[in-house]
């Protein structure tokens, strides 16, 4: 009754399988300006676009294509695509006018302008469908040249909203939006990666729980409404204490709650450095039955170092080779700060490391009273 | 037939922390926040009192409840309303939220609202056949799909089952269903198989109890994993009224209940007597009716329970038994408590407790609340406490603040009354800065700061500079706060702190966001303006901060040490693995100096001299006060520090002590303070000095070895060195150097001890205070008259406040210092002057001086000598030093391991 076996869950039984560095912080390093981010699509956009990174997936196609060839060449299994912020909740904070600047306020029914808003819509689904194809072209490409079958993994962001937070100090009960306002906005960018063609879902730097329910609960109904189904990977971000940053919940309390979908792999990323990180991934490698992925930053926000963050290429390899002794991964790479050289030296440092094992278990069988 | 234990699979749940069944262990589940169990509920709901019915939940958690059952059932309730709005509260209250919820209904709508609000995985209450299979299916297929447990209630299409043959027979076949057709967990799946009243006078409802309890054997040993549940009060409802009775049938009921296998029960855990204590003539009518006995238990029981009822109507119950213990706290620990608690039933109480205390509402913020807060600061630094907890500590403070409010026009009425100025609250204006559209943060930040009375203009995300300063502007704001999370935030955070610059802003800039660091600050931002630019770590700083930087008592003392740290922060960031300047190039950059007669003075003597016994009076003169009070824990400068509204009581204490005690030594010569120094002919030769018996110069005496600059050089700033103020040899000018050693620290031992020995610490470590303030005056003093003796400092006319700022000709530093890192050249000193034979002064092993009071170092007389940090060095200098020094590499990369830019074992 179970799915045939998923490549990349075969891969993640025998190796440690690689996932990219950050897309933001790389293409910082390329020197682009405001205009080139507009391109003449959005020359005439009334905000500052330059850290809308998702937008540069249609306006400079070539620099986000050279990013994925790059951190393909250093040895990515996985990539991602570059939609961290392609809702139409995200993009409604670059392209449309904050109520806050008028007096008024966000709430449930501001956001529900954004949901109802096509235009948003559909530049998200442009995005995410164009950023997917990008994707798909260079990891086959690139498979294909080295034979090495790559994969490309749906990013999905954690919004700039809260659904487990008051903004409003007179009212802990209050929320700027609401579950299925998320959920839709979400489902919507789940159908057009799809549409672009990416193997994985990865719901990644979860701050906030809720938010990522929202998200799993869409990729649910998208599966079951048009009848195909993707591995999901799922990657919280935690604090120093070990929560969740916004919603305050610990690793193993998150993985209770994430569970059910039966993802392909759990794990940590960004908001801490390797060392850091190493307890709450201790902790949810030995609670969670599925791959564990990991892909810090570069250590903490260093303004002075070069990529803005501490940690350089033999640092970071050094770190996840420390992982990766400790059994507890199988899936590494990098966040903020994660450049190719990162990658190229993390799967330098893990190529010969066994990977965390992965109990197979059974699927429940069908079962009866046993009177 | 025999119970499969082969394996046990817990139930597994969580709020914001996990929550995991332990084999043998009854799950309790709360029931007071359900409309239908508690009367006193399901009032607050209805009228809206939302915040104390959050208060009952909380009550539930203190008291032990593993998870909450939720229920809004009630005809006058919007039930998926009420329902979103209570979980988004208890979201927001940690101490609740840290536990799986139960959301109960029996309206679909009103559970899917609920699993619409739980981050965790939380129990659904419930789903049954009674619409039919498909139905059935449906609901289980989206309890799956939010990640829920689920209960199942034997009921299906037929009806309720009440008898044991109905409801295994209804669980079966819901287990089946469940597992095989909607892939659930069978240890997710919770059966409740109807625990019905009994004692009700009817014959048929005689055997319920007996019927569940067997049900509940039946489950546990034929459906694999799956867990049982029940509502335990339903059992006594024919004894409502009677507390006694039903504590006494809910604790004999969950005993026999739980030995069949009960996983857990919806109960009121301060309802619940322990089935040891109950009285053995109650417990055995009791368990008669539960039972099933004989055919009389029900009279039996009613009987005893009316006389029961008329006996003790005065008598409580165990209901809520557990005393609030921090209550008997002093008034301080109490508001502490609930601040770092996050509760505020009693605060309005607390407060005015204090504020009768203190006498002034003022007092009451600044003192123990302020002192709350500062421990909830604490606790989230150190990771024990999280944001929402935080936030929650800032509501309970704004209640406080609000009580006093009141309090505090009056008192600012009758201020102005008297004509006395009153200043109005801060008020601060928020951004997320161009380009960042990032804001949960800083709205955390927003709401801590107006729940502390200040008003905040929150200007949302993407704001760019000369918004934020035109409306910082037109509100005469007090501060600016710029938050961002991402890294292209930083260089708008230094755009706007160049704005303000440049527009002459006179206000405090607070910088704040994930990517935001003090380092980064202290570097990059605050050199561009000139006010004050603080980082907040986090949502819980951001109150001390403000209230320092706009209380008039404090702003100067927070500033001042603000200041010298950030100053710390950025020598320390010279730190790693900087460009280096080759030596030979540092050499070429030596500080530029143009080597002219009349700036070199030829001292009234050379050799060694000695100044034994020296008057400790005059040091007295020379004493630079600030680092004693920081040598007590208190920070200011002297002598503002007197006044200081906080520590100025403190402060003058101390000073007055200390002074008496300063008076007893002098008087009687209890220390004794002693200096040797001297002055030899010596020309530089690269970067050593080289020193000469006498002025023909001809024989060498000794060398001291400097080191010099070589990272963070930018531009064409010199590579300095100490050598570099000394004329060089090829120069021909006849130069000199100095170099001392003293100290006020013989006798100090003895007198410790003396003191110590009467149990008088304090006494003790105010010597050891005075006797280090002593030993720099002492070094302040013999410095001024060095320059005297050396010819140039004749002119001087300096208040000791122009000493301490060293506002005059010649440096002399102190190896082990920044400007001369190694230590060891101390042991030049010594030989020169044989410090040890003439004051008594010892240097240890590893180069510390003994006594501790003492200071030692070189003089230099060129009027362009300066103080300057040697910084980091590189290998090729090291290599030349240890050459200079005649010792080898490892032994100068032990030495001077701190200014090393390189890993030595790399």
């Amino acid at each position: 009754m179970s799915n045939p076996q998923h490549p990349l869950q075969k891969i993640l039984e025998n190796r440690i399988a690689i996932i990219d560095g950050a897309m933001g912080t790389t293409i910082r390093t390329y020197g682009m300006k405001e205009a080139d981010i507009r391109g003449e699509r959005f020359k005439n956009a009334t905000k500052d676009l330059l850290n809308n990174g998702d937008l540069f997936s249609l306006t400079q196609p070539k620099m986000i294509g050279d990013i994925h060839r790059r951190f393909l060449e250093a040895g990515a299994d996985i990539i991602e695509t570059n939609t961290f912020g392609a809702t139409s909740i995200a993009q409604s904070e670059f392209f449309v006018d904050d109520p806050r600047e008028h007096g008024g306020r966000k709430d449930p029914e501001f956001y529900q302008k954004i949901i109802d808003d096509a235009s948003l819509s559909a530049l998200a689904w442009e995005i995410n469908e164009q950023s997917a194809r990008q994707c798909r072209e260079w990891a086959d490409r690139v498979g294909n040249d080295t034979g090495r079958q790559r994969f490309v993994a749906g990013a999905i962001g954690p919004l700039t909203v809260s659904l487990s937070n008051s903004p409003d100090a007179d009212d802990p009960g209050f929320r700027v939006v609401t579950f299925d306002q998320v959920k839709k906005a979400y489902s919507e960018e789940v159908r057009a990666l799809i549409a672009g063609g990416v193997d994985l879902l990865l719901v990644e730097t979860i701050f906030d729980s809720l938010n990522a329910k929202a998200a799993l609960v869409a990729i649910q109904e998208v599966f079951e409404e048009d009848g195909k189904k993707l591995p999901i990977m799922i990657s919280a971000a935690v604090g120093r204490g070990g929560e969740t940053m916004i919603s305050a919940q610990t690793v193993e309390a998150f993985w209770n709650a994430v569970k059910h979908v039966k993802p392909l792999s759990v794990g940590l990323n960004c908001s801490l450095g390797p060392d850091l990180m190493y307890p709450f991934l201790e902790e949810l490698s030995s609670k969670a039955d599925v791959a564990i992925s990991a892909y810090p930053n570069a250590g903490l926000p260093n303004p002075l170092s070069p990529t803005g963050f501490d940690l350089e290429p033999a640092d970071m390899g050094r770190y996840l080779g420390d992982f990766a002794k400790g059994g507890l991964i199988n899936i590494a790479g990098g966040c903020c700060g994660n450049t190719p050289e990162h990658i190229a030296a993390i799967a330098k440092a893990l190529a010969h490391q066994e990977p965390r094992r992965l109990e197979h278990h059974q699927e429940p069988e069908a079962v009866g009273a046993r009177g | 037939m025999s119970i499969d234990t082969t394996e046990f699979r817990p139930l597994r749940l969580s709020g914001s922390q996990p929550f995991t069944q332990q084999p043998g262990i009854f799950i309790m589940i709360g029931e007071r926040t359900n409309v239908a169990g508690s009367p006193k509920f399901a009032k607050l709901i209805k009228e809206g009192k939302y915040e104390e019915a959050v208060g009952v939940a909380r009550q539930q958690v203190e008291n032990g409840a593993n998870v909450i059952d939720i229920c809004m059932d009630e005809g006058m309730i919007d039930g998926v309303a009420a329902m979103s709005r209570f979980l988004q509260l208890l979201a927001s209250e940690p101490e609740v939220a840290k536990v799986p919820f139960m959301v109960d209904s029996s309206k679909w709508e009103v559970i899917v609202a609920g699993l619409k609000c739980m981050q965790g995985k939380g129990i659904v209450n419930s789903i049954s056949l009674k619409e039919g299979e498909e139905k059935f299916r449906k609901n289980a297929a989206t309890v799956l799909r939010y990640g829920a447990a689920v209960v199942v209630m034997a009921f299906d299409e037929r009806g309720q089952a009440a008898t044991y043959e109905d409801k295994i027979r209804i669980c079966e076949r819901a287990y089946r269903i469940l597992v095989n057709e909607v892939g659930f967990a069978p240890e997710d799946i919770i059966f409740d198989p109807n625990i019905l009243t009994v004692a009700t006078g009817m014959e048929e409802h005689n055997n319920y109890a007996v019927d569940f309890i067997n049900a509940t054997r039946w489950i546990k040993q034929n459906l694999p994993h799956a867990k049982v549940s029940g509502g335990v009060s339903n059992i006594s409802f024919s004894f409502r009224g009677n507390n006694k009775v039903r504590e006494a049938m809910h604790a004999a009921f969950l005993y026999h209940a739980i030995a069949a296998g009960m996983d857990m029960g919806i109960v009121n855990a301060g309802m619940l007597e322990v089935y040891e204590e109950i009285e053995p003539e109650l417990k055995e009518l009791v368990e008669d009716v539960l039972l099933n006995r004989r055919p009389d238990a029900t009279e039996r029981l009613v009987e005893f329970g009316e006389q029961l009822k008329a006996s003790s109507t005065a008598e409580g119950t165990t209901t809520e038994k557990k005393t609030e213990e921090w209550r008997n706290g002093s008034v301080e620990d109490r508001l502490a408590h609930a601040l770092v608690k996050g509760i505020d039933t009693y605060i309005a109480v607390d407060t005015e407790e204090a504020r009768a205390k203190l006498g002034r509402p003022l007092l009451v913020i600044e003192g123990p609340l302020m002192a709350g807060m500062g421990i909830v600061g604490d606790l989230f630094g150190a990771g024990k406490m999280f944001l929402p907890q935080v936030v929650k500590s800032a509501r309970v403070m704004k209640k406080a603040v609000a009580y006093l409010t009141p309090f505090m026009e009056a008192e600012k009425e009758a201020m102005a009354a008297a004509g006395i100025e009153v200043k109005t609250q801060g008020k601060i204006v928020l951004a997320t800065v161009k380009g960042d559209v990032h804001d949960i943060g800083k709205n955390i930040v927003g709401v801590v700061l107006a729940c502390n009375n200040y008003e905040v203009i929150d200007m949302g995300v993407m704001v760019p500079a000369e918004k934020i300063l035109e409306r910082a502007k037109a509100e005469n704001a007090d501060i600016v706060g710029l938050s961002g999370l991402i890294t292209p935030s930083l260089d708008e955070m230094v755009h706007v702190a160049r704005e303000m610059e440049r527009q002459n802003f006179r206000i405090p800039l607070l910088i704040g966001g994930a990517t935001t660091s003090r380092a980064h600050t202290a570097i990059k931002i605050a050199p561009h303006y000139s006010e004050p630019v603080v980082h907040v770590l986090d949502a819980s700083r951001a109150v001390p901060v403000t209230t320092s930087l706009l209380s008039e008592e404090s702003r100067q003392s927070f500033i001042d040490q603000h200041r010298a740290e950030y100053e710390g922060v950025r020598k320390a960031h010279a730190a790693p693995k900087l460009k280096a300047v080759p030596i030979d190039e540092a050499r070429a950059r030596r500080t530029p100096i143009e080597w002219r007669a009349e700036d070199i003075s030829k001292p009234s003597f050379t050799g060694v001299r000695v100044l034994d016994n020296f008057p400790l009076e005059t040091l007295r003169e020379f004493i630079d006060w600030s680092p004693f009070f920081h040598a007590w824990g208190l920070k200011g400068i002297y002598p503002r520090i007197l006044d200081d509204e906080k520590q100025g009581a403190q402060a003058r204490q101390i000073f007055t002590e200390g002074n008496a005690l300063l008076d007893k030594i002098i008087e009687g010569k209890l220390i004794t303070a002693r200096a040797v120094y001297g002055f030899w002919p010596a020309n530089a030769v690269g970067d050593d000095v080289e020193l000469y018996t006498d002025e023909t110069r001809s024989t060498a005496l000794d060398r001291f070895h400097f080191l010099r600059q070589q990272v963070n050089r930018e531009g064409k700033e010199p590579c300095r060195c100490l050598s570099d103020f000394v004329a060089p040899k090829e120069t021909e000018l006849q130069d000199h150097v100095g170099a001392f050693a003293v100290t006020s620290g013989i006798g100090l031992r003895e007198l410790c001890d003396r003191f110590r020995a009467e149990h008088d610490d304090y006494s003790a470590i105010m010597a050891e205070a005075l006797a280090d303030r002593l030993a720099e005056a002492f070094a302040e003093c013999l410095h001024k008259r060095v320059r005297a003796e050396w010819g140039y400092g004749c002119e001087e006319n300096l208040t000791n406040e122009e000493l301490i700022q060293e506002e005059y000709r010649g440096i002399r530093p102190a190896p082990g210092y920044p400007a001369s890192p190694d230590h060891t050249e101390k042991g030049t000193i010594w030989k020169l002057l044989d410090v040890q034979a003439k004051t008594g002064i010892m240097i240890t092993e590893s180069y510390a001086m003994w006594p501790g009071s003492s200071i030692s170092g070189i003089y230099f007389g060129h009027p362009e000598s300066r103080y300057f940090s040697v910084g980091k060095i590189d290998r090729d200098q090291t290599q030349d030093y240890s050459q200079r020094k005649g010792w080898t590499l490892s032994e100068v990369e032990r030495w001077l391991g701190p200014n090393l830019n390189y890993d030595p074992e790399g």
